[in-house]
């Protein structure tokens, strides 16, 4: 029964910013549906909205219209409480910036989420938070402070602290913008394998080089959805025939 | 998010950034160190005062020439109110106990080179018994000294000491004014009483003194009541207004032309002056707590804006308002707890090194620590803390998750 529900799910959501009475509009009735394993780029030039739709997905934000359903459930009368409850259990961030706490060991990095996580007790943090620290590789690291660490490393702690509470999916908000081309590849073979091993992975991005790495990519522009295609369809389109 | 967890980031985040903890919590520091130094200072100074009064004891009454509102010294010389004759009627009173006139002998105290500025005093021997004014060595002056009006003199130990330093001065004669008086006795180091250095002291027979001085009056009285001071104290306005013709001592024209003392009344303007202190004390305490308070406030609207990200990044990983707002709010209890605890800390050193410098010329100074002031200090400072904290995170809980994490 639930494999049929998609674990996101928009329809006719749309998003504007008011400020001084004067209306943006930012996002323009999107449907979308997204399911649960899928590794998605959401792909687009600055301003085209794929920010703001990734937080309204991640539920750091709210849509002025439309209907956002996570695992089936409507999510537009949830109030700031439940909304931090989501965020908490069901989905995580790596953010371009990385935001690693300073002065700040990797661990205790890692294990920031699990401060505000309302079920996985205090006795299993550390245990969690190691084996996160271990499963991107940074074993070695885990008792360094973050400004010890690269750029590489400091964005794969943070894909460490977005899976330390195991959420339903994981956004990456620009996660290779930081890093040179070495460090974006390592990082993006780690979201890879994370993928790999089950995750669902929602990937922002304006680079075409990053967003290939996902298996669908969204494209958006000036608030629409202009395209949504999946690998075999682009590496068929490749070939000369355009699919939508 | 438990509590430990709230209290040991809040505990970090004040660690992190040492110095500027430590220029915030200036003013809590002084505020809360300064509350303890005064509270400590005052339970001290209470302590010398009740031990001078309990060293007159709880029955002593002092009678005194003179208006009790306002004008001259009562215990200067000069007022004549108080005759022999009100003496002699005093004494028949059955409230009174005891009872010692006094009269002052002016005049330096001189023996061979060596001269001093002493308090002389014509006395009885119930004096020594109603002021708990002990013999060291030698002897009391007795009535045969007082009925033969004898020359005969005793010192107290500061007199001695300026006239003979360690000399033994049993036997010896010192000078006052044109009279020779032998030395008999010496009396007990007492200190002070009400502040007066009872030490300095030279204690002649109560005849000669009126002998001497050819005085009509005496300057004032010591006495002893047998049983509750109240009555005795009644007893004695009446009977000396009585004598006086005073009908009505609330007139301005007859009134009172004599005050009378107990250990009580003093007991009483103790406590007045405990109170006035009290109040001087939570004055003080209140602008500190509220300048330093204000500094925290400062400071940690700073701190929520320079770690605008972090709550960002907090509120994206789950923390929800209410997190963020007991984060920010431990932050600035911490903060005002550990001045208050540096404060006390400090305040009691600093009364501590006070009470070492103070008993060195008041040796009944004793160091107290005023206990119920500290934790008073403490929890202003925790409401401090609590009161000035509120603004800023409220500032930090009520951040947008999305506009903190995109903050420059």
């Amino acid at each position: 029964m639930e494999k049929n529900i998609p674990l996101i799910e928009i329809r006719g959501l749309s998003k504007s910013y008011f400020n001084e009475g004067i209306e943006t509009p930012v996002l323009h009735s999107l449907d979308l549906a997204i399911n649960k394993g899928e590794f998605v780029s959401i792909m687009g030039p600055s301003g085209s909205g794929k920010s703001t739709l990734m937080q309204i997905l991640g539920f750091l934000d709210l849509q002025t219209s439309g209907t956002y359903l996570f695992q089936g459930e409507p999510t537009q009368r949830m109030d700031d409480d439940d909304l931090a409850r989501i965020r908490a259990t069901r989905v995580s961030f790596v953010f371009q910036a990385f935001n690693l706490l300073p002065r700040t060991t990797v661990t205790q990095n890692v294990m920031l989420p699990l401060l505000y996580h309302p079920v996985i007790p205090h006795r299993e943090r550390a245990e969690r938070a190691l084996k996160a620290v271990q499963t991107v590789g940074l074993g070695d690291r885990a008792d360094y402070l973050s400004s010890q660490l690269s750029g590489g490393q400091k964005q794969r702690v943070a894909i460490a602290r977005a899976l330390v509470t195991d959420p339903d999916v994981i956004f990456a908000d620009e996660p290779t913008g930081n890093l040179d081309s070495a460090s974006g590849i390592a990082v993006m073979e780690a979201l890879q394998q994370l993928h790999k091993d089950g995750h669902t992975i929602i990937l922002v991005t304006h680079e075409r080089g990053t967003a290939e790495h996902a298996e669908r990519i969204i494209n958006i522009k000036d608030g629409h959805i202009e395209s949504d295609t999946r690998s075999f369809q682009r590496k068929f389109a490749g070939k000369g025939k355009a699919l939508k | 998010m438990r509590i430990s967890d709230t209290l040991q980031t809040a505990m970090k985040a004040v660690s992190v950034n040492r110095s500027r903890a430590m220029l915030t919590m200036l003013g809590i520091i002084i505020g809360v160190g300064s509350v303890v130094l005064m509270s400590s200072i005052g339970a001290s100074m209470q302590l010398v005062i009740l031990g001078q009064i309990s060293s007159l004891g709880a029955r002593s009454m002092v009678i005194f020439p003179g208006s009790t509102d306002g004008g001259p010294n009562p215990l200067a010389t000069g007022h004549d109110s108080l005759t022999f004759d009100d003496v002699d009627a005093l004494k028949r009173l059955k409230t009174i106990e005891t009872l010692a006139p006094v009269i002052f002998i002016p005049g330096k105290a001189e023996y061979g080179r060596e001269e001093a500025s002493t308090q002389n005093l014509g006395v009885v021997n119930y004096f020594f018994e109603n002021q708990n004014i002990y013999l060291q060595t030698g002897r009391l002056i007795d009535d045969a000294d007082n009925e033969g009006a004898k020359y005969v003199a005793m010192l107290g130990s500061d007199a001695r000491e300026k006239l003979f330093g360690q000399n033994d001065p049993i036997g010896k004669r010192v000078k006052i004014g044109d009279a020779h008086y032998t030395v008999v006795g010496l009396v007990k180091p007492l200190g002070s009483q009400f502040f007066q250095n009872v030490d300095n002291r030279i204690y002649v027979p109560y005849n000669t003194a009126r002998q001497v001085t050819g005085q009509k009056y005496v300057n004032y009285v010591t006495m002893r009541s047998t049983t509750l001071p109240e009555l005795a104290l009644e007893d004695v306005k009446s009977l000396l207004r009585q004598r006086h013709k005073i009908d009505n001592p609330k007139d301005e024209a007859k009134k009172d032309d004599f005050g009378v003392r107990t250990s009580s009344q003093a007991n009483d303007l103790l406590g007045g002056v405990s109170l006035g202190l009290t109040l001087f004390i939570t004055t003080i305490a209140s602008i500190s707590l509220l300048v330093g308070g204000i500094g925290i406030m400062n400071i940690m609207i700073v701190s929520v804006t320079e770690r605008t990200r972090e709550i960002g990044l907090r509120k994206a990983v789950g923390a929800t308002r209410r997190n963020i707002l007991l984060q920010f709010l431990a932050e600035a209890v911490v903060l005002t707890l550990t001045g208050g605890l540096i404060g006390a800390i400090g305040g009691v050193a600093t009364a501590w090194f006070a009470a070492a410098l103070v008993k060195t010329v008041l040796a009944t100074y004793v160091f107290v620590i005023s206990w119920n002031s500290i934790f008073a200090a403490f929890l202003m400072a925790a409401v401090t803390g609590l009161v000035f904290g509120i603004a800023p995170a409220r500032k930090a809980a009520n951040l947008s998750p999305m506009e903190a994490l995109r903050y420059e």
